[in-house]
């Protein structure tokens, strides 16, 4: 299984406060799902993930979708298939958009 | 994302408000500041660096003036600023193209008005000044550094912007920023003779627009936030309305804090104030971040999504952030 990467022309950072904002609304069990909690720049457009999408943003450092998905269960309280599917359906989404490099 | 980030994405930093050009719309002209000694600059990096923003961007005044340009780009990049600087480019030589890519410098931007030289010098009040553009560009491309070239759209060259598109392309930029017309400085003395109407501003967006869905070899860059009267973005913009004061801040030769390059309203200096402290604080950036429609925006179904419009546009013509942007087609 190859490792995945960030694309390193994409700029990005972690908006902490936001990411706490989302943490407690979590707790609260309010839905957060929609609010942002990393920001990317890429070719002059800004974008933004969402919780699962900013955790597994920081994890893409040259990783295998198994171990990520391994990772991001100790983080997420889901069932395995789900979170699979879900990280799977991520980095589809952004490889289209060219914000990931395959090793 | 309907909260502001933590901090600014964008440093706007004026480095010097010297220029060896005079051109007839520029913001910075009457502008008159204390520049602020190498070290000085450095000292304020490094606070707004702990803050993590991304991104700082040199306008001014001609940044190629600063002798020390390149060492605080180097500085700035050791920081972890992606950093970036519009020139007219007429200093630019193929060794300073070399040490722009040395120090570091992400993209470069070139200012050209017009693809024909007479218009675009007479433009810049500088002969000369197109060919030594493009000659800029040149250099910076010989050099591997990314281009980029900002037109300033208005009486000039409104109707050629398709031909400034090309000039761009095939100059090998990556984006051309077609820049609406500010009415700040000099552009504001001189916005009856260069400004458009509303009506024209918006056959202009509406056609550039078009071409923007349209060219796949340039990004084609339109910051503007009337146009989302015309236009939804394919996805939801992180802020709406101008992005001053949101995403970004912009700094001036002498450590003063504005919310925009073209809204001389001082909030602190980081000489002696925190960026976070203002970033949060400010109450002339709370009133950007929160305005209230006013007059025909009152019953405009497009206000919730550009928020009146251009701050700074607003501002220059009235002393008000909340009155209409005068370049606004919406019927009153």
């Amino acid at each position: 299984m190859r490792n995945i990467r960030r694309n390193p022309d994409i700029i990005w950072r972690e908006e902490e406060e936001a990411r706490d904002e989302v943490l407690r609304a979590m707790a609260r069990g309010d839905d957060a799902s929609g609010d942002g909690t990393v920001l990317l720049v890429e070719s002059g457009m800004m974008h933004q993930l969402n919780l699962l999408g900013g955790e597994i943003w920081k994890l893409l450092d040259g990783i295998d979708e198994e171990r990520l998905v391994d990772t991001l269960a100790m983080i997420f309280d889901v069932d395995r298939d789900t979170l699979s599917r879900d990280v799977r359906d991520f980095l589809v989404d952004i490889d289209k958009r060219g914000w990931l490099v395959h090793e | 994302m309907s909260r502001i980030p933590f901090s600014p994405i964008t440093i706007n930093w004026t480095l010097t408000f010297r220029c060896n050009f005079n051109c007839r719309h520029c913001y910075s002209r009457p502008e008159k500041a204390q520049e602020l000694p190498t070290e000085q600059v450095k000292e304020i990096m490094a606070k707004v660096a702990r803050y993590k923003v991304p991104f700082i961007n040199y306008g001014g005044g001609e940044p190629l003036l600063r002798g020390d340009l390149f060492d605080l780009t180097g500085y700035a990049t050791g920081l972890g600023f992606n950093v970036s600087m519009n020139t007219n480019g007429f200093l630019m030589t193929e060794d300073k193209a070399a040490l722009a890519r040395e120090s570091g410098f992400r993209t470069v931007g070139i200012s050209i008005d017009s693809t024909k030289a007479e218009v675009h010098d007479d433009f810049r009040n500088t002969k000369g000044s197109h060919k030594k553009a493009v000659s800029a560009a040149k250099f910076l491309k010989e050099q591997g550094v990314r281009l980029t070239i900002s037109s300033v759209i208005c009486r000039i060259n409104h109707m050629e912007f398709e031909d400034l598109v090309r000039q761009a392309r095939d100059m090998g930029a990556e984006q051309i920023s077609l820049h609406n017309y500010k009415c700040a400085g000099m552009g504001f003395a001189n916005k009856d003779e260069l400004d458009l109407t509303p009506a024209e501003w918006k056959e202009f967006y509406l056609k550039a627009i078009a071409l923007r869905e349209k060219v796949t070899d340039i990004r084609i860059s339109m910051d503007d936030p009337i146009t989302a009267t015309i236009h939804k973005a394919p996805e939801q913009a992180i802020v709406k309305g101008s992005t001053c004061g949101k995403l970004s801040l912009n700094i001036r030769a002498n450590g003063d804090v504005t919310p925009c390059g073209f809204i001389p309203v001082v909030i602190g200096n980081l000489l002696k104030d925190d960026l976070k402290d203002l970033w949060d604080n400010s109450n002339i950036l709370e009133k950007m971040r929160n305005k209230k429609p006013k007059e025909k925006c009152l019953t405009c179904k497009h206000y919730e999504d550009c928020l009146g419009g251009c701050t700074a546009r607003a501002y220059a013509t009235t002393g008000d952030f909340n009155s209409p942007d005068p370049h606004c087609w919406m019927a009153k």
